[in-house]
């Protein structure tokens, strides 16, 4: 496992892509008492050198996601394309909440375009896919630098630690 | 109004897949895809265990757990915050959910991978909709409480167990448009059930049978709990339950050719639900369809109360068949039996009947067949009471709880299909005659 420190960063070029395209975006995070609480996120960045992932979601879907990370920084996401299954995890324990950017509001209406074509190459209604990811109206940033990544897609190598 | 479980349980069904957060002893969080949050009750659900899984590892460090399902018709959404409470490897809970995730392994092309090691149960503290802009579906959700309620006025009108089967299919087949199904019985010693109607099919399939544990019907017997699949399965298929229990029988058996199951090839929903009357397996209620997804928890609400209805009025026709002197029928006016004599060959082994060298039945119904046929022609008896049947050594009735009527309904069908020179006529409450249209010719084949 690489750390967020000098050598390679833990996303190669192809990783980095796949979690910034049509894909459902879910952060992961827990409160002081350790209970755990999920939301889904409209969109993902990462930064030219691939060190940090930034995670958009909306304030009013994410529960106690912006709570938990400005108490602790832990987070962990799951990025997965429905059509293929493919799953991958990152985790990060430097996570903060940072101020959402001209960047970040493209971000997410690429992500939504990209997403609502992911669906409805599958079989589902474009309003469908847009319920379901949100429309993304006030947001908020996570940034975090991954320290691991884990396969999920499933099956058996499901968990499975990805390495550089 | 606080939302309940029940409330949300399409979002329970699968169709989407589910988010959970867990965190380690560590304080880690950990984020996974779940194929099934299945609805247990209104305070409980179970996740899949299938892989050790890192959010398997977490809930039993630390059980709290927060899912998000999704309605699969609106995009609705719902955080429902957890409690891991314990794993249950076999019962009811266990077979529906394999049955379950079997359907969705082979949706996802993921069959044999996906193998369930238990349900784990988790109690529901909480339920909250996602703030969000669900759609208006295509079609609202199926109700089918008026259907319900003429169908049970319907099934109360039956005057026997016969009729009682074919009001159950038409309310099944045209009340809830289901395009296929059948109604089986399952016999005392609960090992099998055999076909005694059913609705939709190139053949009837009367009399085919299905051992307790094999394919959907089988589980759901077991079980005692309805089973319901999205997306066929070779694996609950009953085209290889059927198969691979004919491999496990003997020569009488195998004598006795299989009738063949009815069922669809290209079938893609299958729902089975058991018919109970108290804790007793009276049989199964099949439906399926060659849409995947036919099948929702309105129509296994339906179909529940359907079963139920039937499974408690079937004791009635077998209590209240036990005819007065004055209600036996007029006596034999048919025809006498012309024509080349038929020839009737019983295996004693397993009491299966030939005709004209054609399998026609076996068990208690080819029993009770034998008895009449050897009446007929040593006596020419034709007409018989139920109570008699009973109570007579050589049918072989396992005990009074056997149900007789549901094995005559058997053989009266069978009859209609495949030997239209032999019938029987219902000549009253718990009275009936055989008659005869061939001369008979009986031959006894011992092991």
């Amino acid at each position: 496992m690489s750390r967020g420190v000098p050598g390679e960063p833990l996303l190669d070029a192809e990783l980095a892509a796949f979690i910034q395209g049509g894909v459902s975006v879910v952060v992961a995070t827990r409160n002081p008492d350790s209970v755990p609480d999920v939301a889904r996120g409209c969109g993902c960045r990462v930064s030219k050198d691939r060190r940090r992932v930034t995670v958009l979601v909306e304030p009013a879907r994410a529960g106690s996601a912006l709570d938990n990370v400005v108490a602790n920084g832990l987070v962990a996401v799951v990025f997965s394309q429905p059509s293929t299954h493919r799953t991958i995890q990152l985790k990060g324990s430097d996570a903060r909440v940072v101020r959402v950017t001209r960047a970040d509001r493209t971000v997410a209406l690429r992500h939504l375009e990209a997403w609502v074509a992911e669906l409805t190459g599958m079989g589902y209604r474009p309003d469908f896919a847009r319920a379901v990811r949100g429309a993304a109206d006030g947001m908020a940033a996570i940034a975090f630098t991954p320290t691991s990544a884990f396969q999920q897609t499933p099956g058996p190598g499901a968990g499975e630690r990805l390495e550089r | 109004m606080p939302l309940t479980l029940g409330s949300i349980r399409p979002a329970l069904e699968g169709a989407i897949p589910a988010v959970i957060a867990t965190c380690a002893r560590d304080g880690t969080p950990n984020v996974s895809y779940v194929s099934e949050v299945h609805y247990v009750d209104e305070g409980h659900v179970a996740l899949s265990f299938q892989f050790f899984s890192k959010t398997r590892q977490n809930v039993l460090e630390n059980p709290r757990a927060t899912v998000i399902v999704v309605h699969p018709a609106t995009g609705a959404q719902y955080r429902l915050a957890l409690r891991y409470e314990r794993t249950e490897e076999s019962g009811a809970l266990f077979e529906c959910m394999k049955a379950k995730l079997a359907g969705i392994a082979s949706q996802t092309g993921m069959t044999g991978v996906f193998r369930l090691r238990g349900a784990d149960v988790y109690r529901v503290d909480a339920v909250a909709e996602v703030y969000g802009t669900p759609i208006v579906p295509d079609s609202p959700a199926a109700d089918y409480v008026g259907q319900l309620r003429r169908a049970v006025t319907r099934l109360a009108g039956a005057p026997d167990l016969s009729t009682l089967f074919d009001v159950l299919l038409d309310c099944v087949c045209r009340d809830l448009v289901i395009s296929h199904a059948m109604v089986l019985m399952s016999d005392t010693a609960g090992d099998r059930l055999y076909t005694v109607a059913s609705r939709g099919y190139a053949e009837s399939g009367v009399g085919a049978e299905v051992r307790s544990g094999d394919g959907i019907i089988g589980a759901a017997a077991r079980a005692r709990t309805p089973i319901r699949i999205s997306h066929a399965t070779s694996e609950f298929g009953y085209g290889r339950a059927a198969r691979e229990a004919a491999e496990r029988r003997g020569l009488a058996d195998r004598l006795a050719q299989e009738i063949p199951f009815p069922g669809l090839a290209e079938s893609q929903s299958q729902i089975a639900v058991p018919m109970l009357a108290g804790n007793r397996l009276v049989g199964v209620l099949f439906a399926e369809s060659t849409t995947t997804g036919r099948f929702g928890y309105g129509e296994e609400d339906a179909l529940c109360v359907l079963a139920a209805v039937v499974a408690n009025s079937t004791d009635l026709y077998e209590t209240e068949s036990e005819p007065a002197a004055e209600e036996a029928g007029p006596a034999g006016a048919t025809a006498g039996p012309t024509g080349p004599p038929l020839r009737l060959r019983r295996y004693a082994e397993n009491d299966s009947i030939f005709v004209d060298e054609e399998y026609l039945i076996k068990g208690v119904a080819g029993a009770i067949l034998w008895r009449l046929v050897q009446g007929y022609v040593q006596e020419r008896r034709t007409d018989y009471t139920n109570r008699e049947l009973r109570l007579d050594p050589a049918i072989r009735l396992p005990d009074v709880s056997e149900n007789l009527e549901a094995r005559l309904v058997l053989l009266q069908r069978r009859l209609e299909e495949r030997c239209p020179a032999l019938r029987i006529v219902k000549t009253g409450r718990g009275r009936f005659r055989l008659e005869v249209r061939r001369p008979l010719a009986l031959a006894e084949v011992r092991a």
